[in-house]
């Protein structure tokens, strides 16, 4: 069946079957592997993205559900040379090591920043426990999320990359 | 390995003419390699070569590391994987040391077969990355930067030491313009010489990039969601393959046909091969070729239906082969206080986030080339495979991509053989993508363990004997020796890591055992590190309470005055001072010590614990390393956080079982890993004791169970001796 899903501020209609998942419409119709496979069910957070502004699990929803719908997943969070604050906190604050947990972490993130724009520690740690990582010490996750929210607290959509 | 290089010094001169060729195509490019021996465990430096060319598919020889300098920067070909370990990052700045560039002058890239390949330097592997390439990528840099120099010198026509090397330009003595490297290349004219001896590498103290934290090269890419792994490869008009499964270890697929396989919606093609043991479906989309290969009608025979008592049952410690005798055990142990313990470690999983996967591309007819992009640490395991299942006449074009994560499971990458097999089946691009519940069931594991130890000291707190016996199922073992080495040694040198108590024991006996289990078992971060140290650093503790001694104490009392002991001494020290040991802990907690020498890297742990709800809870891990000598900090630091949560969710959380031959967990629902809610204040200190870098990636997990055991005990009196910890 059709769906129409803006993705990213773009409208993409293809025709899918009603049993696709939307991480598997993003990645496998539209190209955006950005979003990442870690389990398929839900438990570990590597497919997060945001439907119509809240994150969920991309592994969670049908295409169809998300037809009409507003999704934005990690390519749309940032350009090269205008990086989301969350994008350059995690950079600059090491949040990731391989990196594959990160775009669901950003995203996941984002959420947490919108409806609170200064989450202590055990807010963040709370709000990320469905997000699993399996290389780092997490902190720097922390670290990462409270440097983004400083950076939107002083206004900055953006921060210059790490290149000190 | 095959592509082992004789021990000689070449020298060749490149001809004019292909100068010439290479500077009136596009900018002139040079390009420097250079090929390593893998031999007496250290690769030395034996082979220059310089090529001037359009690139380096004209080059004649075989590199292990490989630059290309135009007049836009510098290209790096790091020839290990990145997985999340920084290391491409962490040669990106030894490299860049002696090359006196800045680090964003400098462009990594992965390498991959086709350039400059050699299977023995590129599996990545052991914790030996930077401790194996640390001298030759400097000497290969400081040649790269001489050669660079002594040209500059004869376009400026001015003597070489006039000339000072940075930021990737020369400047000249008396003079304010500068020459920049692309300018050198592209001015060349003739013939490029290159030196006969290696050039001096820079002293330590005029170090500018190495020893420092530096950004990290990949970072930028994977925050912005570009990077690519193997689940993520695509090409045009590819599919997606999806591959059935025995329900039984060992299980031969004995009859097999389509089924109701190919009349579901977008199958292109079912393809069996029973003398493989191979059905899988190749479909348009990824969703309908893994409906599609449950629809295939398959008689799957034999194979195991052990459980998990069984296995239990295999994995006992006793008799085995003996790998260390030293003094009369048997009267050291009626000496003293005596006590025994028994302690075992679970199967786990490896649990990387990304599950294997892989896309395959073969070229028509038999002998088809084929061209694989996927997440492995060991690309020549993939291409033996490749090759054993095609035939080895064929031509292996392998580009290895990120990996979400390694920790010894893509040693090997099952999906790239399945995808390729697909892809000659069908003439398509295939991809193939695990699921989570086949990365968990048909992955190979870390294998169980049981260990038994008896022990005596002295009331003086010295350790008078030990007699040590200890079980796993196999790790290196099935994977990589060749039969006359087994027969020969009889254990397995991967469960022998982390095995040997690290303290004067003036009667020590250590008896090892390996056990073939019908589950596959194999590497696991750090080998044998993690379960061994468990339990040796567990029975030190129990030594140290018989003994009626601080176990810190007991510790510094049973070192032994060497280099390794000084070394643990200090990084037992500093770890208790960061973890303030000498002070009372907060009320209701507890903590624990424990260290452990591996790939020569010395590391102490101190645990803080709690018990909330009748649940452990770590509250800080204060963590001292010695690796020798420190390339990146922050890199080294996240390494060693890394190694922490991953221990400690092993320490807590992980197990697997088996049921009727198969594992029974099929995702982390029933599998479930450390959460950020769960990390604990982890402090890292860092500690250099000379010039060599070793290695960072898993010497720091062998200690982390213990010390959480250690400090559950200080806390409760309760000896947890069996993972995954429960009260």
């Amino acid at each position: 069946m059709n769906v129409t899903v803006n993705v990213n501020g773009k409208p993409y209609t293809r025709d899918v079957e009603a049993r696709t998942l939307l991480v598997h419409f993003l990645r496998e119709d539209l190209l955006l592997t950005g979003t990442h496979v870690g389990c398929d069910t839900s438990q570990c957070g590597a497919c997060t993205v945001h439907v119509n502004g809240e994150a969920v699990k991309s592994c969670t929803v049908l295409a169809v559900q998300a037809d009409g719908m507003d999704v934005k997943t990690i390519e749309g969070m940032g350009t090269p040379g205008d990086l989301h604050p969350l994008q350059t906190g995690f950079w600059e604050k090491h949040g990731l090591q391989c990196g594959y947990c990160t775009p669901g972490m950003i995203m996941a993130s984002a959420e947490l920043l919108k409806h609170n724009a200064n989450p202590s520690e055990e807010e963040i740690r709370y709000h990320l426990e469905g997000n699993y990582c399996r290389c780092t010490g997490y902190h720097n996750i922390v670290k990462a999320v409270q440097h983004a929210a400083e950076i939107m607290a002083q206004g900055g959509q953006s921060g210059q990359a790490a290149d000190d | 390995m095959s592509t082992l290089k004789p021990n000689k010094v070449l020298r060749k001169k490149v001809t004019r003419r292909r100068v010439l060729i290479g500077l009136g195509t596009t900018a002139g490019v040079l390009v420097v390699g250079v090929p390593l021996a893998l031999n007496a465990g250290r690769p030395a430096l034996v082979e220059y070569v310089v090529e001037n060319g359009t690139g380096p598919q004209e080059a004649p020889f075989n590199p292990d590391l490989w630059f290309e300098v135009t007049a836009s920067g510098i290209t790096f070909y790091a020839p290990k994987m990145e997985m999340g370990q920084g290391i491409h990052t962490a040669l990106a700045q030894i490299a860049a040391e002696e090359l006196e560039v800045k680090p964003e002058q400098l462009t990594v890239k992965q390498a991959d077969t086709a350039r400059g390949y050699a299977g023995g330097t590129m599996f990545t592997f052991g914790s030996n990355s930077v401790n194996a390439l640390y001298t030759p990528l400097r000497e290969a840099a400081a040649t790269l930067r001489e050669l660079l120099r002594e040209e500059a010198a004869r376009q400026l026509g001015v003597p070489a030491k006039n000339l000072t090397a940075a930021g990737g330009q020369f400047f000249i003595a008396g003079r304010r313009d500068t020459l920049s490297y692309g300018k050198v290349v592209e001015g060349k004219q003739g013939e490029w010489t290159l030196p006969d001896k290696p050039a001096r590498l820079k002293a330590r103290k005029d170090f500018k990039r190495i020893g420092r934290a530096m950004p990290r090269v990949d970072f930028r890419d994977k925050v912005m969601g570009l990077s690519s792994y193997g689940y993520d490869a695509r090409v045009d008009g590819m599919l997606y393959g999806a591959v059935a499964r025995p329900p039984r270890y060992g299980a031969t697929l004995a009859a097999a046909t389509a089924g109701g396989a190919s009349a579901q919606p977008g199958v292109s093609k079912v393809v069996i091969d029973l003398k493989a043991n191979f059905a899988g479906v190749v479909a348009d989309s990824r969703t309908r070729a893994r409906n599609a290969v449950k629809k295939l009608d398959l008689r799957w025979e034999g194979g195991t239906n052990v459980n998990q008592a069984e296995i239990d049952a295999q994995v006992r410690a006793g008799a085995g082969v003996v790998v260390r005798r030293r003094g009369n055990v048997g009267a050291a142990l009626k000496q003293g206080t005596r006590i025994e313990a028994e302690y075992s470690t679970p199967l786990v999983a490896h649990a990387h986030l990304e599950p294997l996967a892989a896309l395959a591309q073969v070229a028509p007819g038999k002998n088809g080339k084929i061209e694989v992009w996927t997440a492995t640490q060991y690309p020549q395991k993939v291409m033996d495979d490749i090759h054993a299942a095609l035939g080895k006449d064929r031509e292996i074009l392998l580009h290895p991509t990120q990996l979400g994560g390694g920790f010894g499971r893509k040693a090997g990458q099952t999906a790239a053989v399945e995808a390729t097999r697909l892809s000659a089946a069908t003439g398509r691009p295939v991809h193939v993508g695990w699921t989570r519940e086949e990365d968990l069931q048909q992955a190979f594991f870390r294998p169980p363990s049981h260990h038994i130890l008896r022990g005596s000291v002295s009331s003086e707190g010295r350790i008078l004997g030990v007699e040590q016996f200890t079980a796993s199922g196999d790790i290196i073992w099935p994977a990589s020796m060749p039969e006359f080495v087994k027969d020969t040694i009889g254990f397995d040198p991967g469960g022998v890591l982390g095995l040997f108590m690290p303290y004067d024991i003036p009667a020590y006996h250590v008896t090892n055992r390996r056990e073939a289990l019908p589950v596959p078992t194999g590497f696991w971060r750090g080998l044998g590190v993690f379960p061994n140290t468990f339990a040796v650093e567990s029975f030190a503790d129990e030594l140290a309470h018989a003994a009626k001694m601080d176990p810190l104490d007991f510790r510094l009392n049973n070192l032994p005055d060497t280099e390794d002991g000084q070394r643990l001494r200090a990084v037992l020290e500093q770890a208790a001072k960061r973890a303030g040991w000498r002070t009372p802990p907060p009320a209701g907690r507890a903590r624990g010590i424990a260290c452990g020498l591996d790939v020569n890297t010395a590391s102490a742990q101190v645990a803080e614990v709690s018990v909330e709800n009748g649940q452990i809870r770590v509250h800080r891990m204060s963590v001292a390393v010695d690796p020798g000598m420190v390339i990146n900090p922050q890199g080294a630091k996240m390494q060693a956080e890394g190694s922490v949560v991953m221990g400690l969710s092993s320490t807590l959380h992980e197990v697997l079982t088996v049921k009727d031959g198969m594992i029974e967990s099929a995702n982390f629902d029933t599998y479930p890993l450390l959460t950020l809610r769960e990390t604990p204040q982890i402090d890292v200190d860092l500690l250099e004791s000379g010039d060599t870098p070793y290695g960072m990636g898993e010497p720091i997990i062998g200690p982390v169970g213990a010390a959480v055991a250690n400090a559950v005990f200080a806390l409760t009196g309760k000896r947890l001796r069996d993972l995954p910890m429960r009260l």
